[in-house]
């Protein structure tokens, strides 16, 4: 997930020119040793390097060992007085996205509370990824569907400054919609969303809406609607490639729905079939690609297995499938923490 | 080429490259521009001073003629001033001469500031740039405007090459550089433009080689991911492009610039795919155009992101006048370059609000994309955005169009014609109306509505006014055809006919003439079919229409009176003849059908033979004792034979036809028909078998192979009743008749005779016995030979049954083989013979133990031993044997055998319907639902997927989640999913509602089951107790318990034999007799009554009331 739905001045630090991780204080920057770098040793230590600043969270300070002179000397600043984050996407908060997508909410809790807990005494400075790994928190408590410990956190989270961000704002409004709408109130999730969707911006989270939308859609019976905001998805936000397989799978059962022997011509049920299939051979470590597998006939489920390894492999694509995830690596060097 | 660029879109564009150029930093800052001249500075008064001063106003309101005069006056004035300050004059003329396009001037200017001062204007106008690097940049830009673009590019390569030049300008000298060899090749050759492409990018490279994080740099990235757009590298093009986009400094400028150019992108890769022949590059470039248009950001984000910014920048001004009340010459230029940004993205915001159609461009352009992936769902949806948010787009007929396509793609005929419908009826003076009401007329054509289609052409005629030629032609022709289609020949014909005079040149000519004369074929005008074809044959002598006339022309002679059968004969017999190698489709079509003219002609000529035959055998009757007769018996066998050769050789042509009949379906069913009347009353059963074999074995799943398979087994079976059989017998009798008359005259005479003893008499009885029993022993036998026969051939039709079952009975997604199946356990079911309940059967009777033997043996079950679904199958197969023997409990454990060894997935809606029906009525809810509930999710649109609504329903009902349980009702009923569980259906959805309280619904429910003749039977019992129970629910008073009671009687009184039913309507009287109603008396003798039923006395009801009774 990009951060494309914070402050301008979270994106200006895309400019930055140093990848290292940094703190910047008025008049001087300090870079870091990073928490999350680990060595080979059993079991892994962090990486220190003493010319870098360390961060002690007991204390609310960094220091770092300084050698002018020829004499040693150890500086210490305060994390408040850091007035801007250099920091390039964490690994863990990577992974812990990478586990939400993969359905493991569990592991991702795991990572995404070392970068909470890092970030935590500079959560409102710009550049820190601590409103981002809320986010990600947030996704996980979703995909563990534990009603009692999102709301919890939601109402903590609600009370951060970040939550005033319009963008931030949304998603624990989104957030709060899901939780409805696993109460089964679709109705007024449907509108609510509906209201919403018209207030959003970014496109990730327009998805998100489009989904939550879908879900009570799906859930309420209503699956040719269903079906037309689930493809919005794929059609308006390919980009947002961690969003396409729920929208996909949400698309394949609103397909299976619409089916009946009247449309029999329209041979739904293979449409359906041909969506559980491109998530499985674009998305193939996701979540929703075991569910697709789960609902695809076994002698369709065989073939899209092969087809994903034949893909994976660096075979071509198969007629019509467009929703693969773009090979980006090159790109994704240069997001940075915008 | 689908995409058009719409004028607003190109507008949109050139105002902000107006934009860009303008702030472009060619001409630089001007902090000092402010400060008074230091001559000046003594005397405030002085007059050069105030001449600057109006000048550099001037040059602001860029009033530039009007500076340039006033700056050549300060020129004129300013003789002896420092170098610098001359510098500086210079220079500001020269930049007059630039915005006023005076290029010679302006070179002329600026080649000699370059040249007289090597200094520049020094720290005058800014302490660390002097302006000649800006003023390089000014004179290269004049030159290429005079297309001087050799000049200008060595005094760029002198820019490039100068270490000490400043990096900004070094940076902005490769760019420039670019940007003049593309401009130099504008006008070459393809190759010449693509040679400079290449150029430009290596310059390009080399001024991004150390980044892009100034603006400088940030150009040159630009204009490099325009070359490789251009060159169609579209992969460096997007990477270079995220980066810029990452290091983007969030200005509206870059923005905005940004967005565009990922649609020039999006535009540049679809125009590649349009143009690429190669079907798998085609896909790829698709997919890149929609990837860039995906990435665009839509209007809501940009207005917001523009509103931002001119919200920051407008606080920054502010902050500053605030801070700043007299501010210094530095900060005052600070503060204007503020405001003149706030004023740029201010116009950029404009600009960008006069193109309403942006959003719409961009679903537009994603839908196109999406359409030539073939994702046509998709591309309704992105079509569908179009509709809902922006119905005043521009091009909005263009997506109606590619909308109404999506639309036919996805098989949603009616809802492309309801499209069209809407276009014509909102735009009818729109340019695509023709086009879309042919779409129209198109869709009811192919849906073979040709009234509808008819009234759609006729439309357009009447209303279309801008039609071109070819439109108009192709309308007529089409309504024409919609007449001949609906079989309004003279109507048809007369349109061909003024068709032909309209357009006497039309590519269509051939096939109107063809259809013309046709029209005259099928009015049974042979005569003048003749001359319409003669007239065809005569213009298209090789037309492709040729054989299909050839035959008709022989159909003219059969149809004639009299017919020309010989005529017809022989044409056919030519036809076939000469396209006996012809291998088109049409002529491969069209051979059954002129095998069958030849079966049809041989028929009428056995029809008149068999008149003569008739005539023959009255003659025989009346010359029965004349001495002729034998001339007229021999007559008759000899027209019997000649008819006997005709009929052969009709039904050789038939089976000549069938057997060619393979992409003629309508000419096989009319050639099996007359065969099935044809062959089985000649006894010609192995001749059906092998033909009906022969056409099963085509495609086992057409859909009527099982109907070929049908007859393949019952000619199988018939065949073992030989002819042979029937003649042998008769052979027999013959033999044994002569005899027995013989032996029985004698038994006559001899009791006649007198004197003849009793002995004789019996003796001769004896014999004539003993013939009577050999006679029945020899037809035994015959007999014993022919049922031997009978069996054998059952059991070959068994087997034929046996291997279109085994065929595909590892196949799970064979709806067809459960049909094999039913039929296989109905056919052996059949060998058992009942006994009463209680008798032992014979001990070599054919049992079901024996008929379950032979049916796992027949479906080779030991061979499928491997197989789940062959397994499973079995089960199945054993379970439908029980529902055939009227073993329930076998069916029960079969089916029960499925359920614990099978998941949902392992097995068809068939089996899954069926076997969840019988868990149902077992109680095994889980399993029922499981399997319902798969049906549910995968196979809604098959021939079972009532069972799953009706299932579930009933499952949700018995775990009273009485909403559930009405919704899948609803849903079902919705959807038409009905097919053999409506009444459950509808039952089920009754007593939910029931059950909501929703009784005015549930009543109407109810009493549509109750009336429903076709539904007679326990449903009916019980919707009148429910009826009933609804009422007595409701009831406040004595009426309402009156109403409820007259539910339950009618209930009781009609429906004894449900005795569940009528037992609660018993019970449930008494109660409201008892206890509403104060009449004891009553209610006691409503029980009494209810005891005394047999069939009631002993169901719980009876027990509850038997104990109801002793309190009252």
């Amino acid at each position: 997930m990009r951060l494309t739905f914070l402050l301008p001045a979270l994106a200006l630090l895309a400019a930055a020119t140093s990848t290292a991780q940094t703190f910047v204080f008025k008049g001087e920057r300090w870079e870091i040793n990073d928490p999350f770098a680990l060595d080979n040793s059993i079991p892994p230590k962090p990486i220190v390097d003493p010319k870098k600043g360390t961060v002690n969270a007991i204390k609310g300070s960094i220091e770092r060992t300084s050698i002018t002179g020829g004499i040693e000397a150890t500086l210490t600043r305060k994390l408040s007085e850091v007035t801007e984050v250099i920091w390039p996407p964490p690994a863990r908060l990577k992974e812990a996205q990478a586990n939400v997508s993969r359905g493991e909410p569990a592991k991702a809790l795991d990572n995404v509370e070392a970068v909470l807990k890092f970030f935590e005494p500079i959560k409102n400075v710009p550049g820190s990824w601590w409103v981002k790994a809320s986010i990600v928190k947030l996704d996980a408590l979703d995909r563990l569907q534990n009603d009692a410990a999102t709301a919890s956190f939601l109402d903590a989270f609600e009370k951060e400054d970040a939550a005033k961000l319009p963008e931030v704002a949304t998603q624990i409004q989104l957030a709060r919609l899901m939780q409805r709408a696993r109460k089964g109130d679709h109705e007024s999730v449907i509108k609510e969303s509906t209201e919403l969707l018209a207030k959003v911006e970014s496109a990730e989270l327009q998805a998100r809406l489009h989904i939550v939308k879908g879900n009570s859609l799906l859930a309420a019976k209503k699956y040719e609607a269903a079906m037309t905001t689930y493809l919005r998805v794929p059609v308006f936000f390919g980009s947002e490639t961690e969003l396409i397989p729920k929208a996909l799978l949400g698309a394949a059962r609103s397909f299976r729905g619409m089916d009946s022997p009247a449309l029999r011509d329209q041979k739904l049920e293979a449409v359906s079939n041909r969506y559980l299939y491109d998530i499985i051979v674009s998305y193939p470590v996701s979540k929703e690609a075991e569910e697709a597998k789960a609902m695809l006939p076994k002698e369709e489920r065989a073939k899209a297995e092969a087809d994903q390894k034949k893909i994976a492999a660096g075979g071509p694509l198969p007629e019509g499938v467009i929703m693969a995830k773009p090979k980006l690596a090159d790109e994704e060097k240069v997001e940075g923490n915008k | 080429m689908l995409i058009q660029e719409s004028r607003t879109y190109k507008l949109a564009k050139a105002a902000l490259l107006a934009v860009l150029i303008a702030v472009t930093p060619v001409i630089g800052n001007l902090p000092a521009q402010n400060r008074p001249l230091p001559g000046a500075q003594k005397q405030e008064e002085d007059p050069l001073s105030i001449i600057y001063k109006a000048a550099v106003k001037s040059f602001e309101e860029k009033n530039y003629k009007e500076a340039l005069a006033q700056f050549e006056e300060l020129d004129a004035k300013a003789v002896d001033v420092e170098l610098k300050l001359k510098a500086v004059v210079s220079f500001q003329k020269s930049l007059c001469y630039f915005f006023t396009k005076d290029w010679p001037r302006a070179q002329a200017e600026l080649t000699a500031f370059l040249d007289k001062y090597p200094k520049g204007t020094e720290d005058f106008l800014s302490d660390s740039d002097n302006r000649r690097g800006t003023a390089e940049l000014l004179l290269i830009e004049a030159l290429s405007k005079q297309g001087k673009w050799e000049l200008a590019l060595t005094r760029l390569e002198k820019i490039r090459t100068n270490t000490l030049a400043r990096p900004e300008e070094r940076v902005n000298a490769f760019t420039l550089s670019a940007q003049i060899i593309v401009e130099r090749a504008k006008s070459g050759q393809e190759d010449a433009k693509k040679a400079a492409y290449s150029q430009a990018i290596g310059l390009l490279k080399q001024a991004t080689a150390d980044g892009i994080n100034t603006p400088e740099r940030r150009e040159a990235a630009y204009k490099l991911v325009e070359m490789y757009t251009k060159l169609g590298l579209a992969k460096e093009a997007s990477q270079l492009k995220n980066e810029i986009d990452a290091k983007s400094s969030g200005s509206p400028v870059e923005v905005v610039r940004s967005n565009f150019q990922r649609l020039e992108i999006g535009d540049a890769r679809f125009a590649a795919a349009e143009s690429a022949a190669d079907e798998a590059f085609r896909a790829d470039f698709y997919r890149q155009a929609l990837t860039n248009y995906q990435g665009t950001l839509r209007r809501a984000n940009l207005t917001s992101s523009f509103g931002r910014a001119i919200e920051a920048k407008q606080a920054e001004v502010e902050t500053m006048t605030k801070n700043f009340p007299k501010p210094k010459p530095e900060q005052a230029a600070n503060i204007e370059k503020a405001k003149q940004e706030v004023a740029q993205f201010k116009k950029i915001q404009e600009e960008f609000n006069v193109n309403k159609d942006y959003d719409a461009f961009i679903s537009y352009r994603i839908g196109l994309c999406l359409l030539e992936l073939k994702r046509p769902w998709e591309a309704h949806v992105a079509f569908l955005d179009i509709f809902e948010n922006s119905p005043g787009f521009s091009r909005i007929s263009g997506a109606y169009y590619y909308h109404i396509l999506a639309l036919r793609r996805i098989g949603r005929n009616n809802e492309a014609q309801a499209k069209c419908k809407d276009f014509i009826a909102k735009f009818p003076k729109d340019d695509q109306v023709s086009a879309i009401a042919l779409i129209l007329g198109d869709i009811s054509q192919e849906r073979e509505d040709f009234p509808e289609a008819i009234e759609h052409y006729k439309w357009v005629k009447a209303n279309v006014k801008t039609l071109t030629p070819e439109v108009e032609e192709e309308i007529d022709f089409r309504l024409a055809s919609c007449l001949f289609s609906q079989v309004d020949w003279a109507p048809a014909q007369k349109a061909f006919e003024e068709f032909l005079k309209k357009h006497d040149r039309s590519p269509v000519r051939q096939q109107v003439l063809y259809m013309n004369a046709l029209c005259s074929f099928f009015q049974g005008k042979y005569k003048e079919t003749k001359v319409d074809f003669d007239k065809y044959q005569q213009e298209y002598p090789k037309g492709q229409f040729i054989p299909d006339v050839r035959y008709r022309q022989a159909i003219v002679k059969f149809g004639v009176n009299p017919p020309d059968i010989a005529g017809t004969i022989k044409l056919c017999e030519e036809w076939i003849k000469d396209y006996a190698k012809d291998n088109t489709d049409e002529v491969i079509a069209q051979t059954p059908e002129v095998h069958t003219l030849i079966g049809d002609a041989n028929i009428r000529l056995a029809d008149e033979i068999d008149k003569k035959v008739k005539a023959a055998d009255i003659d025989v009757r009346l010359n029965a004792r004349s001495p002729d007769k034998a001339k007229f018996v021999e007559i008759k066998a000899k027209l019997e034979k000649e008819k006997e050769a005709v009929t052969n050789k009709a039904i050789d042509a038939y089976e000549a036809a069938a057997k060619s009949a393979r992409t003629n379906p309508q000419a096989l069913e009319f050639v099996l028909g007359e065969l099935r009347k044809l062959l089985p009353g000649r006894g010609e059963h192995k001749r059906m078998r092998d033909l009906f074999k022969e056409i099963f074995d085509w495609n086992h799943n057409d859909p009527k192979a099982m109907t070929y398979l049908y007859e393949v087994i019952r000619s199988t079976e018939r065949m073992g009743d030989m002819p042979e059989f029937a003649a042998e017998s008769e052979k027999v009798r013959k033999k044994f008749s002569a005899q027995l008359a013989d032996a029985r005259k004698k038994v006559d005479e001899l009791e006649r005779r007198d004197k003849v003893t009793k002995e004789e008499v019996d003796a001769a009885k004896t014999g004539t016995k003993k013939l009577s029993a050999e006679l029945e022993t020899e037809l035994a036998k015959v007999e014993t030979k022919r049922q031997a026969s009978i069996a054998d051939q059952k059991k070959r039709a068994l087997k034929i049954l046996s291997d279109a079952v085994s065929e595909s009975i590892n196949d799970r997604t064979q709806e067809g083989t459960e049909k094999l199946i039913v039929f296989l356990a109905e056919k052996l079911a059949r060998k058992i013979k009942r006994v009463k309940p209680g008798t032992k059967p014979e001990p070599s009777a054919y049992t079901s133990a024996d008929a379950e033997k032979e049916l796992v043996k027949l479906l080779r079950l030991e061979e499928h031993r491997d197989s789940l679904v062959a397994q499973a199958r079995g089960f199945f197969a054993l379970g439908q044997l029980g529902v055939f023997t009227r073993e329930p409990e076998k069916t029960a454990a079969n089916f029960a055998k499925i359920a614990a060894n099978y998941k949902a997935e392992e097995l068809n809606p068939t089996i899954l319907g069926l076997v969840g029906d019988n868990l149902l009525t077992k109680g095994d809810h889980k399993k029922a639902s499981e399997y319902f509930t798969y049906i549910l999710e995968h196979s809604r649109s098959s021939e079972y997927a009532d069972y799953g609504f009706a299932g579930l329903a009933e499952i949700a009902y018995a775990n009273k989640k009485y909403a559930d349980a009405l919704s899948l009702c609803d849903e079902a009923i919705a959807n038409n999913i009905l097919m053999s569980k409506e009444l459950d259906l509808r039952f089920t959805r009754a007593r939910s509602l029931a059950e909501l309280s929703k009784y005015a619904e549930a009543k109407k429910e109810f009493e549509e089951i109750a009336k429903t003749k076709e539904w007679r039977g326990e449903k009916t019992a019980a919707s009148l107790y429910w009826l009933g129970l609804m009422a007595e629910r409701q009831a406040t008073d004595e009426k309402g318990y009156n109403e409820a009671i007259a539910y339950y009687r009618r209930c009781y009184m009609t429906w004894k034999k449900y005795e569940v039913w009528a037992a609660k309507s018993y019970f449930a009287s008494a109660k409201l007799f008892a206890t509403k109603l104060n009449q004891k008396d009553a209610a006691k003798l409503i029980l009494k009554e209810m005891f005394e039923k047999d069939r009631i006395k002993d169901t719980r009801e009876a027990e509850e009331a038997k104990a109801f009774l002793l309190g009252l």
